[in-house]
């Protein structure tokens, strides 16, 4: 490879890495900004938005609604997604080319189509908008992806372990909780954390499944519609912060993980 | 790890077996009963297991898009007391009657066909260089870097593109700065604006499998080119881009798929000359009840059209990749 093309090609890494930070970054800073008028330059600074976020009840509330819609749902695409991908994993049977594909149906479908597809399909079952509608929309939603992960750790799984169990005198059910199960941790714990944040992040399956209360997407985007003030940027930043430090932290804990468990 | 070395070292014996809470359970005699009836026969056994995951899968997963499809065939829905619900086409037909209607659907097409192509070409020099240039070690970090902005949500993110393209965002600012121009130059409310802000939506989406594809490539294969006397240019036409197809196909079409989804991101970045065919469905379910028939034919079209349409670029891609391995 010669230098020039690596010098280049660095050079698009890097201003890559600018177009993905700089917005953010301009974003969190106008947060600070001590006016009521969003835009540059920023002459005076403030941290009076922040405060005013940390004192504004609704905005509190909204963010322990999302959070608890966020681990609800999570708790729901964790158990039906580890018991598809075992399912799925297992022995051979008919069908099961076409279990898979409806298993990543939800993950394809494009987010307004799915929204309102669970909104018609919410009025069938006769869930209300609000937080068990939303509760259940990202619960189908994130179900392939825990799937996926799933089936990804469970097929580097040594059979061989699982057969040890049984001739111990182990029936499934124990063989699946003290060898399967702590085997699939790590990739449940990661996709755990991918679900929390898919729903804790979701616009359009809250916006159109949601009640009188929003989620903090929801609301974001209401105050959004009526007109930019820094106090959306000092929300915003809370979210961010929260999300990017969950997703750090995730990463690195799988990461510890992963290399605990196949050492 | 303890756990199965525990159980690897304890001895079947039933006295053994007997002091651990497992031990206990498995000789306990109500449990003992139902896992005789569960496990009778290796097939009561699967059918147990596969029960639950084939009644969601068809109720939770299928069932929307059936009902969907359902409600678009029917004249009103939800149905008022006391009316009967009529099968009808005209939903669909309502489609092409109006302009209204099919331009933004096709608007909606052009966009993410174009938005996915400018996606790819901004996003595979990023992963060739990851993947190809850059230590094992440090891949792992850098890669991280990119991962970051992109767990904070779309709402967030579209919001940041607001601040920077604005009227008085930092782009203007930096262009008034260097006397390139004397009034903000409008790019909000555009196409453009509505872009940037999608591709900087799914740029991880493409840069993934991307990403994947070239890690997977053997450095071998380009220095062998490279011998046979190939040039940069060639060595990355006839060797690195064919090998790399099938990334390319998966993320094009997740891409291609996540942008013709968005709604929230076209509301607030587009303007009334950039409806997206996402705001044309939403209509119909922010007014009455009996609009709803309309969106879900509209939604169906949406659907269809999308994977048909990644459905042929699938296959093009798959033949692309046979006729050269021939």
């Amino acid at each position: 490879m010669n230098r020039g093309n690596r010098v280049f090609l660095s050079c698009v890494y890097w201003s890559f890495v600018l177009y993905v930070f700089v917005p953010l970054f301009l974003m969190i800073l106008m947060g600070f900004k001590d006016s009521k008028f969003i835009g540059f330059p920023i002459r005076s600074w403030t941290l009076d938005w922040y405060t005013g976020v940390f004192a504004d009840a609704e905005v509190l509330s909204t963010l322990g609604y999302s959070i608890t819609i966020a681990v609800l749902s999570t708790l729901i695409s964790i158990l039906v997604g580890t018991w598809i991908a075992v399912l799925l994993e297992g022995r051979r049977f008919l069908g099961r080319a076409a279990m898979f594909g409806l298993t990543i149906l939800p993950a394809l479908v494009p987010g307004i189509i799915s929204a309102i597809a669970f909104r018609i399909y919410a009025r069938l079952l006769g869930i209300e908008p609000g937080m068990g509608a939303i509760i259940w929309a990202h619960a189908v939603h994130n179900v392939p992806f825990v799937g996926l992960v799933v089936m990804a750790r469970l097929s580097t799984l040594p059979k061989s372990q699982i057969e040890a169990a049984r001739d111990l005198g182990a029936d499934p059910i124990v063989a699946f909780v003290r060898i399967t199960l702590p085997y699939l941790i790590p990739a449940i714990l990661g996709a755990s954390i991918f679900c929390l944040l898919l729903s804790f992040d979701d616009f359009v399956r809250s916006f159109f499944l949601g009640g009188y209360d929003p989620t903090l997407p929801v609301l974001i985007f209401a105050k959004l519609r009526s007109g930019m003030s820094p106090e959306i940027n000092a929300i915003a930043t809370v979210a961010l912060v929260l999300t990017a430090a969950i997703g750090i932290w995730a990463e690195r804990f799988t990461r510890r993980m992963n290399k605990d468990v196949n050492s | 790890m303890s756990l199965k070395a525990g159980a690897a070292n304890s001895p079947g014996t039933h006295e053994a077996s007997r002091r651990t809470f497992w031990g206990r359970l498995i000789n306990w005699t109500p449990y003992r009963l139902l896992m005789g009836i569960v496990t009778a026969s290796p097939r009561r056994q699967f059918l147990i297991l596969a029960a639950f995951p084939v009644l969601w899968l068809l109720t939770q997963h299928l069932g929307p898009m059936l009902q969907m499809l359902r409600v678009s065939l029917t004249d009103a829905y939800p149905v008022a007391p006391g009316v009967e619900q009529h099968f009808t086409f005209d939903n669909y037909a309502r489609f092409f009657g109006d302009r209204i209607f099919w331009q933004p659907f096709f608007r909606t097409l052009i966009f993410a066909s174009v938005l996915t192509f400018c996606t790819l070409i901004l996003t595979y020099p990023v992963a060739y260089f990851l993947a190809c240039h850059v230590s094992r070690k440090n891949q792992m970090l850098m890669l991280l870097l990119l991962l970051i902005p992109f767990w904070v949500g779309e709402i967030v993110r579209t919001y940041a593109i607001m601040i920077l393209l604005g009227n008085t965002g930092a782009v203007n600012l930096v262009l008034k700065w260097f006397g390139l121009i004397d009034r903000p130059i409008p790019f909000m409310y555009t196409s453009f604006s509505m872009g940037i802000g999608i591709v900087y939506l799914t740029a991880l989406y493409m840069l993934l499998p991307l990403y994947s594809a070239l890690e997977k490539l053997p450095k071998s294969y380009n220095e062998a080119a490279a011998d046979l006397g190939a040039g940069a240019w060639t060595r990355f036409r006839r060797v690195t881009m064919p090998l790399t197809l099938e990334g390319v196909s998966s993320g094009c079409i997740l891409v291609f798929l996540i942008s013709t989804g968005f709604y929230a991101t076209p509301v607030l970045l587009g303007g009334p000359s950039t409806t997206v065919f996402a705001e044309t469905i939403a209509g119909f379910f922010h007014v009455a009840g009996d609009e709803w028939p309309t969106g879900a034919a509209f939604a169906t079209i949406m659907f269809v059209t999308a994977m048909l349409l990644t459905g042929i670029f699938q296959r093009l891609m798959y033949a692309m990749r046979k006729g050269d391995t021939k």
